[in-house]
């Protein structure tokens, strides 16, 4: 039995878990491949009219996956956080995948307002795969183990940039967005040739973050980045929030972000499908001047 | 024999072309369009460029901003490609050193520059959309059977100006053909126009920026005079506008060339066969956008691609 996971929206929340917890259980997966032009121009086509360019991705991860897998792996993610939410398109996988592709799928519901936890989650997948409670549950403590570990090293990382010497930049944005090769990558590697250091703010120590500009937020991971954006500030040189278009939660809190994040510069860069990036560029070139200073000038 | 400096801005409407001596004077200038064809419309200006370039001056830096800057500047042999918020600023500041603010509107683009201690400190673009830019008024003067350059005085004759729905092209022209149906005067509609290319200006590109004078307005826009009265109605401010505004992008680029190293430019590359081509390298499923540049069809740069089994060069 093969287990397909999309590279995609969940993936890069919660794939160290799931892949360590399958692993452990010695179930094969596969995971479709980064995203490219065709994963995209597939998801285009399957999605429905309107959708945001994350879920027609994701869309075009499932497509390739098709005919390399029994089962595909589509949760349903509605809260992670007592009291808050994540975007919809999080909770419509399942119901979105069941109408528009063959496959089978397994459940995996996460919704902590009513009860459901990702112990709960787990916990029945690994019964619904016939592994026992035991085993099931030991693989999960696993699975939790190694995230954590993963985050840490992830953390001193970043921590060991903030002390070197190179100009270094913010990147506020969902990490779906950040890591995707079609929409943070070209971005961060652009960055990356002109000696810039990149922080990420969905990597914070929990103790770090701020909830100052926070309190009244109720989507989850925004709420995560800009608890990490106080924190990071004084580090950074500037700050680029990335977003796909079009995003709901986004369109409110990066406005809240740019409002409310004085003395430093900070741009807000929208993603579309539209296949030049020149406009991307001369904007990214714009704000590089902007921090480099007086030597864009030749001075 | 004394040294000059060519900036070239090319941007998706119309190509700029300056040409200046050692204390930013402008010696040679042109303005056409650039039909979305750079590599003539840069033909086409270096020629004229050629023609008005006084005969004891010798160009031994270039500069290309725009965004063709990249594919020019490799044509050109440029010593600086910039972008164009840097080399906007550049230019502008050469001639008003105290600017704070600059509004630019263009064909495809419209920005805002914040600039503090000659240094810009901030900026936005417009997004996704091209909403109030030149490529909005000059498809609403078609409409109305105006020529765009009357577009401007038209508006100063109005003394009630028509609201228009300010936030979309498609959605302004029907609220436009609406109110020219049930009877607005034509010069009201116009100056109506003006306002609504500044509302959506200061609500979407503008918006959270703080507008502080002096205030120079630059791009093609600039040279409509309804919408500058528009600008300055709307702001309460003075809104400074140039006749070479248009240039600044430009000048700012040969500005910066002045600082390269210097290298005589032949404008014989006017006789150069310049071939490009764009085509989706079918490699990998990336399918990258690849652009080449042929010289005497000789691939003379590529770039485009994300791998090297993408590479041309």
């Amino acid at each position: 039995m093969i287990i397909g996971i999309p590279r995609s929206l969940f993936y890069y929340k919660y794939g160290t878990l799931i892949k360590t917890f399958f692993n452990e259980l010695g179930i094969d997966y596969v995971i479709s491949n980064p995203s490219n032009k065709k994963i995209l121009e597939d998801g285009k086509t399957l999605a429905p009219s309107e959708s945001c360019m994350n879920l027609k991705l994701f869309l075009g991860h499932v497509k390739d996956l098709e005919n390399k897998c029994n089962f595909l792996f589509i949760p349903r993610f509605e809260s992670v956080n007592k009291g808050e939410k994540l975007c919809t398109n999080f909770y419509l996988l399942p119901d979105l995948v069941r109408n528009i592709f063959e496959e089978h799928i397994i459940d995996f519901n996460v919704n902590v307002n009513k009860g459901k936890t990702m112990k709960s989650a787990f916990i029945e997948l690994g019964l619904y795969l016939g592994f026992s409670y035991n085993k099931t549950v030991n693989a999960y403590k696993k699975a939790l183990e190694t995230d954590k570990k993963v985050k840490n090293n992830l953390l001193l990382k970043q921590t060991n940039t903030l002390n070197n010497s190179n100009k270094k930049i913010l990147i506020v944005g969902h990490s779906y967005n950040i890591y995707d090769e079609m929409i943070g990558k070209p971005i961060i590697n652009t960055l990356e040739e002109n000696n810039f250091s990149i922080i990420y703010a969905d990597i914070c120590d929990e103790k770090e973050k701020n909830d100052e500009l926070s309190s009244s937020i109720y989507f989850t991971y925004n709420k995560e980045l800009i608890r990490a954006i106080n924190y990071y500030k004084e580090y950074v040189d500037g700050i680029i929030i990335i977003s796909a278009f079009p995003c709901g939660p986004d369109s409110i809190v990066n406005d809240l972000i740019i409002r409310k994040t004085k003395d430093i510069p900070i741009i807000n860069l929208i993603i579309d499908e539209v296949s030049s990036n020149t406009g991307i560029l001369t904007r990214l070139e714009s704000f590089m001047d902007i921090i480099n200073k007086e030597s864009a000038y030749g001075k | 024999m004394n040294k000059a400096y060519l900036g070239i801005d090319i941007g998706s409407i119309s190509t700029k072309g300056v040409i200046i001596d050692e204390n930013n004077n402008i010696l040679a200038s042109s303005y056409i369009w650039t039909l979305a064809d750079p590599v003539n419309a840069v033909k086409k200006l270096l020629k004229n460029l050629k023609q008005d370039i006084p005969k004891n001056y010798t160009v031994v830096s270039v500069g290309t901003t725009g965004s063709a800057r990249r594919l020019i500047g490799i044509m050109t042999g440029a010593n600086v490609i910039k972008n164009e918020i840097t080399a906007h600023a550049i230019g502008t500041l050469s001639k008003y050193k105290d600017v704070k603010t600059i509004f630019e509107i263009g064909g495809q683009d419209s920005k805002i520059i914040l600039i503090n201690d000659g240094i810009v400190t901030d900026y936005a673009m417009n997004t996704l959309c091209a909403a109030g830019t030149g490529a909005f008024l000059s498809s609403q003067a078609k409409r109305l059977n105006i020529d765009v350059k009357d577009f401007g005085k038209m508006a100063l004759n109005s003394k009630n100006p028509t609201k228009i729905a300010a936030r979309c092209t498609v959605f302004a022209e029907s609220d436009l053909v609406h109110k020219a149906q049930i009877g607005h005067k034509k010069e009201d509609i116009v100056a109506g126009i003006c306002e609504s290319v500044v509302n959506n200006y200061l609500n979407n590109v503008a918006k959270g920026k703080k507008i502080t004078p002096p205030i120079v307005f630059q791009g093609g826009v600039s040279k409509n005079i309804g919408v500058v009265k528009a600008f300055e109605k709307i702001t309460k401010e003075k809104i400074i506008t140039d006749d070479n505004g248009h240039l600044m992008g430009a000048l700012g680029v040969a500005i910066l060339a002045k600082k390269e190293k210097e290298e005589i430019f032949d404008f014989d590359i006017l006789n150069l066969d310049f071939e490009t081509k764009g085509y989706e390298c079918k490699k990998c499923p990336n399918h990258c956008e690849i652009i080449a540049i042929k010289k005497n069809k000789k691939i003379v740069d590529a770039w485009g691609n994300r791998c090297e089994k993408g590479s041309l060069i």
